[in-house]
């Protein structure tokens, strides 16, 4: 680690910039994970290739063979992680509805016009004793408007970045939130910025930008699926969140790499404020410690009454170096109450 | 030297800012307050008393059927048990995890926004968005409510800022007083169009 009291300069600048608009906020991913015993595993797949079949259903806009292609061009884009050994295998169209328990992974178009605020949804089906997923079933809501266009078509959502997104779920991600939100002057909420696929709540019609993953979503792949030849080319950061002394859980803990600018995050769920955040490229980070207080924390903890909002956004104090291979020393950021 | 490092610190960060593109799709839309308030058929205060995990007619899907002793009511009266239905939920070795959809155990104090279609079972509003969660931290403090609310007719129009010294967690009876003026503002607002045809 590199002391450096003039840090805390830098993190005033960067509050004040933050809290102006310079700087969109960031946040981290979350994988998904089962208690056995007294530990938590990640919830993840064993038997790979992940084989997947797709509806034969299309809506207005997108046909069965246009959804099968940005289905495909979405498993695609997260296969195509060197970092990650995670791969799929298409098994061919159905007919049939998802099933939860029949070992067939189904993703196609479900209407729902019950749920006016859902694109797409990935339910799992998990062996609790083991961890492993041993199936996850995706619907797009065709209760929405959809494209498959290249550049995309306003006023439709764009198929191919909702499918990554649950897809990444698939995998066993959980969402992250590097994204903001606006309040409109004409009521209502809508987001601004997202620079995370798996942001849970980022939306704009048209859009397509989501069609690329983001340092935070191939950081949580391949933490999950590691390539073995790459693995000893990254390193972790490590340490604890603490408020008067207290651990404090659900802190978002953000990595920003100051050779690569890439922003890879991590949250504070251990029972002393402890932290990881894995996969990182080897560099110099500054971390910067926020709460989640701007979005349901239903979406990112299951346990969400225990996550403490009341804090202000802080630094570590120094730059932090991280290892390739290795991890950091334990760093612990003070926060402080609102 | 170590002017410069902090210089090239600060001009990649608004490099990242600037080169956030907006938007990017996922799943669900958000929200806000208000909107919750208005497409909600009933808001209640309760306290979860039972979960019964299931499987669905045609055994396709778990899903849980989670009963609330409701304490008040803020909007509508769907009686003093209501059971809602949530998906995903745990049968012997298996687990169902349904993405977004809330967890809730019994004991939780909750705030619900539920809609209904039909005689069906009420199901939570934008999945997790409709779940507010009573916090109760000490027999001294006051009830809070999390997470921080976020409504375009009581906050002023313009970027959502984590770590805003503003924006804490509100007391039980602050968040109630807030959904209680919404639900009458967006009543009143309906009552006015229906004068004016």
């Amino acid at each position: 680690m590199i002391a450096r009291k003039t840090l805390r300069g830098l993190a005033a600048w960067l509050a004040l910039a933050y809290t102006v608009g310079v700087v969109s906020p960031v946040e981290g991913y979350l994988k998904f994970g089962t208690r056995i015993g007294d530990r938590i595993v990640s919830l993840r797949w064993n038997r790979i290739p992940v084989r997947y079949v797709v509806g034969d259903l299309g809506v207005v806009g997108v046909s069965a063979d246009q959804l099968q292609g940005a289905v495909d061009r979405a498993f695609r884009t997260w296969e195509a992680l060197e970092t990650s050994d995670i791969r799929f295998e298409f098994a061919g169209v159905t007919s049939a509805a998802a099933v939860q328990g029949d070992g067939v992974s189904t993703l196609g178009f479900t209407n729902r016009p019950d749920l006016d605020r859902v694109l797409g949804q990935t339910s799992f089906f998990i062996d609790t004793r083991s961890g492993e997923i041993l199936e996850a079933d995706i619907f797009f809501n065709s209760a929405f408007q959809w494209s498959v266009a290249p550049g995309g078509e306003p006023d439709r959502f764009d198929l191919e970045s909702v499918a990554l997104h649950e897809i990444g779920h698939l995998l066993g991600l959980g969402h992250s939130a590097i994204g903001e939100t606006e309040l409109r002057p004409e009521g209502g909420r809508r987001v601004l910025a997202a620079g995370a696929v798996m942001f849970p709540i980022a939306f704009t019609a048209g859009n397509i930008s989501a069609r690329e993953l983001k340092p935070d979503d191939m950081a949580g792949a391949s933490d999950l699926y590691p390539n073995g030849a790459l693995r000893g080319r990254t390193g972790s950061m490590s340490g604890r969140v603490t408020k008067n002394g207290g651990a404090v859980f659900g802190a978002h803990v953000i990595a920003f790499n100051l050779q690569t600018a890439a922003l890879v995050a991590g949250f504070s769920v251990e029972s002393d404020g402890g932290f990881t955040v894995g996969s990182l490229d080897p560099g110099v980070y500054i971390v910067r410690v926020e709460p989640i207080d701007d979005a349901s924390v239903e979406s990112f903890f299951s346990d969400a009454a225990r996550v403490d909002v009341d804090f202000l956004v802080s630094y570590y104090e120094r730059l932090v170096i991280v290892p390739g291979g290795g991890g950091t020393d334990r760093l612990e950021v003070k926060v402080t109450g609102k | 030297m170590r002017r410069c490092v902090w210089l090239v610190a600060v001009a990649l960060f608004v490099v990242i800012g600037a080169g956030v593109r907006r938007a990017g799709a996922t799943m669900v839309v958000p929200a806000s307050l208000d909107e919750l308030a208005a497409g909600a058929v009933a808001i209640f205060h309760g306290r979860v008393a039972d979960v019964q995990p299931r499987w669905e007619p045609g055994r396709r899907r778990i899903e849980s059927f989670v009963a609330i002793e409701v304490v008040d009511y803020l909007k509508g009266n769907l009686g003093p048990l209501v059971v809602i239905r949530v998906p995903g939920g745990e049968l012997g070795p298996y687990r169902s995890i349904v993405v977004g959809a809330p967890t809730l155990t019994p004991g939780d104090e909750v705030i619900l926004f539920v809609g209904a279609n039909g005689p069906s079972y009420p199901y939570v509003l934008g999945l997790d968005q409709g779940v507010f969660r009573v916090v109760r931290t000490n027999a001294r403090q006051p009830s809070m409510v999390l997470p921080p609310p976020v409504a375009s007719r009581t906050n002023a129009p313009g970027r959502v800022v984590r770590g805003d010294p503003q924006r804490r967690p509100p007391t039980l009876e602050a968040f109630v007083s807030q959904v209680r003026a919404l639900v009458e503002q967006v009543a009143g607002g309906a009552r006015a169009v229906g004068a004016s045809r």
